[in-house]
């Protein structure tokens, strides 16, 4: 057969070569597949196995040196003593527990050897019961018959009985042995319990024993560790999500960062130098914001779902709008929900960069919620008293159509009716009133609270030196490194034109020319007096307040002895109404002398609320008016040159320029930071910045630096936010920009700002956000912590931490400086404030902080500590901030507002005469060092007079303070040991008077009682009785008359005479 | 089959590469560290090859007029002077031209040796209101014990920088106070509150080595291993407290001598 086929091609062709490449093919598609399942699209389970093997290592390693610690404690005495207690209280109660333990056996015994024969018994009475019930009425009487015969028993039981388990054998009934049963029963349950008293010394001291251990033992005991061992042995490689549907929040970092919530402490060394793998490093964070309600990623950012890579997980890619924050700026997290907090615990960075956006001004030219808010509030009472105007117009027409209703109504009732709506609406029209009254009030107060950033250029005739003005305009930084002033980059012309712009609208005025003074005195006050908590005279650290090193060169002799004697007196008063300066002319028109001041605030012409103070937040001190001339003469000497060598500026006063220069003003937003001259109202002139952080990027101008920045890799708002701060025109660029309008310019001037502020206020603007969070997240208490939140707004705006300590470990500026390292002048240093609410009452703050004179006539002293250089200054706070302020201490202290005294046990005969011999006894101090108004005495006091106890001091406080005040102001001049405790309460360490024998009552709530009671009176009688311990010859010469307090509580203020007992003026 | 073997292979490879990666970690993982003991044991010293540095401190400068101490605001302190009148002892200058109350320790050289503090307590009086001594050292660790001799009530505040802070009230015939100094630092000044003038230096060290210029202005350090140290003089002269350093190497047996000049300031 001719082979015809033609070629088969089952037979000829082979798909071999295609077969093996698919084959080929399939199988790396598939090692791909296998590759990208365990590496590629999962690489965190490498990571959970590789923290698995790392930590396992590390905790075997780990073990057994927290093993030989744990050793060396229960090695130490200490240990020791507390276990040898313990066994000692064991074997104190060893026999009796031993016998109460063979007892219970015994009745254990006695238990189950009637517990056979009764159930048996209750099982047969119990079928017997059913037996009855479901029978005919003639079987039941048989049966019941039967059943009684059956329960009457005798069932003999052989039982053991107590005290010695002897078995008694007897006969019982059925109820005689179901009583048996249940009395075993509770007799047990008593002996049981009796035995948990008897142990209960033991397990306390036990208790503590163990106690001992976890608190000197650094981290988890051995036993907790292995514990943890286990546990990690036995994960299994799965992701580790956070879910809160209630916020939205899913977030599976720990998947890789594995270690982030373990209690063992882990470092990057411990894991081989992994740092994904380490523990957190505030773990107080964590306590405080639970991971299963926060998550991680509402606090550093990045995309807490993404597993499938570090960069995806982090968010560090386009369009995600919230990456991880770096580790630099990791602060800015907690701003979303905190933006209400101006000091933040545990945030120093971004706490620095709120507080730095107020006190470089920031505030001035951008809007940042809270910042600031005075303006805006008073706009918004203006609103509300428009409101209620029209409330009351309206209520009022409604009285008149109810009436007349009423008059004409059909019945009575009806009638009634209409009355009583009538009398509704009068009596809502008199809250009204009330309401307005207060919106008044508070509007009156908010302005008083206004402050700008910068000093007052109406002033600036009166106040300098014309030619330093220029010189100041075109470089402030040049002349004063350290200035809060920026510098705008102005051209010669500018400068001239705003220069003279701001003298022409400076008021003209004459002030009285003052004496010179002594610069000698002017130092050591200026050093002294407190100007230093806020002030320097040096361009080191940053501070509060202008350096004053070169005063001398631009001021007014004449202004700066009036801005000493009282910083908030103005040349003329503000009315916002009229928007002007009012002159003495205003007042004559209307026969009124030219006085304006807090108590005279009301506009002669339309009675509007004038602005009668300088918007400054420098306080009066209260000096008198030579020492005043003091300082000023002191500063006056501050300087490097003569102000006549600056170069004349005589165009000042050239009227062509002024226009120019108003222009020039406007554009730069002067008027942000400086009260000027018709420019009031001025709004600023920059973007807000409350929510800067999550503007998308694509708003956020670069210019033409947007192709830089995303080469450089700083297109973020991060990126922009420090080449902003850095140089804050660096985006004016490209070739055309000098020939741009200047007004296309960027206007915002340049600070000067050191790299860490320029991080702080970075990281402030990067967590100003939308927050993704729920409001209900934030920390937006509605209870006291809100008054914290509140006060510490004021507490910054006013620097009272540069004299006073709030926290343990926060320094005040006084205390770094280099006169209060001395012993002799760290007791000179202002009172530390840590736990105040608790010591003194709100009432008598609120008195204290309106005056710190305490005295409205003699204001030359401070009211509480005479015998302090430094002196709290008048602050003008008005009723809001001292209401703020007050409850800000009394919450810090977790005190209840309002207060209520508690009301202490008069004085026995016996027990003041008591007090009064201890309080003169030779052991007792007290009088040395506190004051009692008696000058010859008080030259060397350095404490309060006792006087002001009863209106200030809460008692509670009084009796802890004299009992250890270390454990209350650390380093404080009072010494602690002055009482020991006597069984349960405190007696005089020293030789008690022969009086107290036989007084078994607390010592020192016996001096506080008394403490509550002195009067003026008293105290000299101690004085004299104290006569041979304490210099007191001049002592009788006071013989002033005497204000016994009383309880009333107009009464309760010591002004007058006992303020001035007390001053002992 | 061959895939099979492939996939193997491949898992294969993937352990290797594991264990390899793990074996790796495990190499260069650190021995366990030694347990802590407390407290380490003083370092032996021959005592055969001690020598002493000595010296003298002089004062530079016409003698300054030492402050008069008025103590009128507590009558006991009058009392127990009989008359007699008490001047600042941190102005004090002997009448050679010497430096009393100068504080001489050996600042650095030592630290290679381990120091137990000595047993017995440093004792600091209170006699006529007025500390004694002075200046006084002690080691970290060692008792400092507060007695008084005065029948007025004292409180014993030092103001350390270093240490912790403490202010204890005596009465009259109360216990001693006992307590202790955990941290090298020179110096701890202490005040009595009541009391204002009262001032007492005290130098705490990590080593013995350590001497108070009495009214001769000299001082004698013994005991000092050969070796080469930082000498530190400290005075309060003429403010709130002055130093000088000197270094000294001293040979077995060998006695160095080193002299110390300050400055009203």
């Amino acid at each position: 057969m001719p082979d015809t086929s033609e070629k088969d091609p089952v037979i000829t062709s082979s798909l071999g070569t295609f077969l093996v490449v698919s084959s080929v093919l399939v199988m790396l598609t598939l090692v791909w597949a296998l590759y990208n399942e365990f590496f590629g699209l999962r690489p965190w389970k490498s990571y959970e196995r590789d923290f698995a093997v790392r930590y396992v290592k590390f905790l075997r390693k780990q073990i057994p040196v927290q093993e030989s610690a744990e050793k060396a404690i229960l090695a130490s005495p200490d240990y020791q003593q507390l276990d040898q207690q313990v066994k000692a209280a064991e074997e104190q109660v060893k026999d009796k527990s031993d016998e109460t333990d063979k007892q219970i056996a015994i009745l254990d015994a006695r238990f189950s050897a009637i517990t056979e024969t009764f159930t048996t018994e209750r099982a047969y009475v119990a079928t017997q019961v059913y037996a009855i019930e479901h029978t005919s009425l003639d079987n039941q009487t048989s049966l019941q018959n039967k059943l009684a015969k059956h329960e009457a028993g005798p069932f003999r039981v052989s039982l053991p009985t107590l005290p010695d388990g002897k078995i008694v054998t007897g006969d019982y009934t059925f109820q005689q042995l179901q009583d048996e049963f249940n009395k075993v029963q509770l007799d047990k349950a008593n002996m049981l319990e009796e035995k948990s008293e008897l142990l209960r010394p033991v397990s306390e001291l036990r208790k503590k024993r163990d106690a001992y251990l976890t608190d000197h033992l650094n981290g988890l005991t051995t036993e907790q560790m292995r514990g943890v061992l286990k546990k990690t042995q036995d994960a299994s490689i799965e992701i580790k999500q956070i879910n809160n549907p209630d916020a939205g929040i899913v977030d599976r970092c720990e998947t890789c960062h594995a270690g982030i919530r373990e209690q063992v402490v882990i470092t990057a060394k411990d894991m081989g130098g992994k740092e994904v793998f380490v523990s957190h490093p505030e773990p107080d964070l964590l306590t405080l914001h639970d991971p299963e309600k926060f998550g991680c990623s509402p606090c550093h950012g990045g995309n807490g779902m993404a597993l499938e890579s570090k960069e995806r997980a982090h968010g560090q890619y386009e369009h995600w709008l919230w990456p991880l924050h770096p580790m630099e700026n990791v602060q800015a997290g907690c701003q979303q929900c905190h933006a209400m907090d101006m000091v933040l615990d545990h945030a120093p960075v971004l706490s620095d960069g709120k507080d730095l956006f107020q006190r470089r001004g920031c505030v001035g030219c951008h809007r940042f919620q809270n910042y600031d808010p005075e303006p805006e509030l008073i706009a918004s009472v203006q609103q509300q008293l428009l409101l209620f105007e029209n409330q009351r117009s309206e209520a009022q027409r409604n009285i008149a159509r109810s009436i007349q209703l009423g008059d004409a109504a059909p019945d009575n009732d009806t009638a009634r009716m209409y009355y009583t709506q009538a009398d509704k609406l009068r009596v809502s029209i008199s809250d009204i009133d009330g309401r307005i009254e207060q919106l008044d009030r508070r509007s009156k107060d908010l302005l008083r609270d206004t402050k700008k950033v910068g000093p007052d250029l109406k002033e600036v005739r009166v106040k300098m030196h014309p030619d330093w003005i220029p010189v100041w305009l075109t470089n402030p930084h040049a002349w004063r490194p350290s200035t809060r002033m920026p510098r705008f980059r102005l051209a010669d012309n500018e400068v001239k034109a705003i220069s003279a712009f701001i003298w022409q609208s400076g008021i003209d005025a004459a002030l009285p020319t003052q004496p010179q003074g002594d610069p000698v005195k002017g130092k050591e006050s200026f050093e002294t007096r407190g100007c230093m908590g806020c002030h320097s005279l040096d361009e080191s650290s940053p501070h509060f307040a202008a350096n004053l090193s070169r005063v001398g060169e631009k001021d007014n002799y004449d202004y700066l002895v009036r801005w000493i004697h009282n910083p908030r007196e103005r040349t003329r008063p503000y009315c916002p109404f009229e928007k002007r300066d009012l002159t003495e002319a205003d007042y004559k028109k209307h026969g009124l002398p030219f006085v304006f001041d807090l108590d005279h605030s009301k506009c002669p012409n339309d009675g509007h609320e004038l602005q009668v103070e300088q918007e400054t937040i420098m306080p009066n001190l209260r000096l008198t008016i030579e020492e005043s001339r003091d300082i000023a003469s002191y500063l006056m000497t501050l300087k490097t040159k003569d102000p006549s060598s600056y170069a004349k500026a005589d165009y000042l006063n050239d009227p062509s320029l002024k226009a120019q220069g108003h222009a020039l003003v406007q554009r730069y937003g002067c008027a942000g930071c400086h009260e000027i001259a018709g420019m009031e109202d001025e709004g600023r002139i920059g973007t807000e910045l409350t929510k800067e952080g999550s503007k998308p990027i694509e708003q956020i101008d670069f210019a033409l630096l947007t192709r830089e920045a995303r080469e450089q890799g700083w297109y973020d708002h991060k990126g922009f936010f420090e080449h902003k701060l850095a140089k804050p025109e660096i985006y004016d660029t490209g070739r055309d920009w000098k020939d741009r309008d200047p007004n296309d310019r960027l206007r915002m001037p340049d600070f000067d700002l050191k790299q860490p502020e320029i991080n702080a206020l970075t990281t402030f603007l990067m967590g100003a956000v939308e927050s993704q969070i729920p409001q209900r997240y934030w920390d937006a208490p509605e209870d006291q912590r809100r008054d914290i939140q509140e006060g510490w707004w004021v507490v910054k705006k006013y620097n009272c931490m540069g004299c006073h300590q709030f926290m343990v470990g926060q320094s005040s500026r006084l205390m770094t400086l280099p006169r209060y390292q001395t012993p002799e002048w760290r007791d000179q240093l202002p009172p530390k404030l840590m736990g105040e609410g608790a010591r003194v009452s709100p009432d008598w703050m609120e008195k204290f902080l309106a005056n710190p004179a305490m005295d409205s006539k003699d204001t030359d002293r401070d009211g509480v500590r005479a015998y302090l250089k430094a002196r709290m200054p008048t602050f003008f706070f008005s009723p809001i901030e001292i209401r703020k302020l007050v409850r800000f201490f009394q919450a810090l202290s977790g005190q209840p507002m309002p207060y209520i005294p508690p009301k202490l046990e008069p004085l026995t005969d016996q027990e003041i005469a008591m007090a009064r011999a201890l309080f003169t006894s030779k052991g007792a101090p007290c009088l040395k060092c506190h004051a009692t108004g008696d000058p010859s005495h008080d030259k060397f006091a350095t404490a309060p007079n006792f006087l002001l106890a009863r209106d200030r001091l809460k008692p509670g406080w009084a009796r802890r303070w004299m009992l250890d005040p270390s454990m209350i102001a650390p380093g404080t001049a009072m010494p602690s040991g002055l009482f020991k405790p006597v069984g349960d309460h405190y007696v005089f360490a020293g030789p008690t008077p022969d009086i107290f024998k036989g007084y078994d009552g607390d010592q020192p709530e016996l001096l506080v009682r008394y403490m509550f009671e002195i009067t003026p009176d008293e105290q000299r009688r101690l004085m004299g009785m104290s006569a041979d311990m304490l210099k007191t010859s001049e002592l009788i010469r006071i013989q002033e008359p005497v204000h016994r307090l009383t309880d009333s509580r107009q009464n309760r203020m010591p002004s007058g005479p006992i303020a001035a007992k007390i001053a002992g003026r | 089959m061959n895939k099979r073997n492939l996939i193997l292979l491949f898992t294969a490879l993937i352990i290797l590469a594991l264990v390899a990666c793990g074996k790796k970690e495990e190499e260069t993982a650190e021995q366990p560290s030694a347990p802590a003991t407390n407290a380490p044991a003083p370092t032996p010293i021959d005592q055969s090859t001690v020598g002493e540095v000595t010296g003298k401190v002089s004062f530079d400068g016409a003698k300054p007029k030492a402050p008069v101490i008025h103590m009128d605001q507590d009558p006991v302190c009058v009392q127990k002077h009989a008359g007699k009148v008490v001047t600042a002892e941190d102005a004090e200058v002997n009448d050679n031209g010497t430096l009393p109350n100068v504080f001489v320790y050996v600042k650095s050289g030592a630290e290679k040796y381990t120091f137990a503090p000595p047993s017995d307590p440093v004792v600091l009086d209170q006699n006529g209101c007025m500390y004694q001594p002075h200046v006084l050292g002690i080691m970290a660790g060692q008792t400092f014990k507060v007695v008084s001799s005065d029948p007025t009530t004292h409180n014993i505040h030092p103001m350390p920088k270093d240490n912790r802070e403490w202010n204890m009230s005596q009465a009259p015939g109360a216990a001693p106070i006992e307590q202790k100094f955990a941290r090298p630092e020179i110096m701890v000044p202490v005040k009595c509150n009541q009391h204002p003038w009262m001032r007492a230096w005290i130098g705490v060290t990590t080593n013995p080595f350590y001497a108070v210029t009495g009214s001769d202005g000299t001082f004698s350090i013994k005991g000092l291993p050969p070796g080469t140290y930082t000498i530190e003089a400290w005075s309060a002269i003429g403010g709130t407290g002055q130093t000088s350093d000197q270094t000294v190497t001293i040979g077995p047996k060998e006695s160095k001598s080193v002299d110390f000049t300050f400055k009203a300031s």
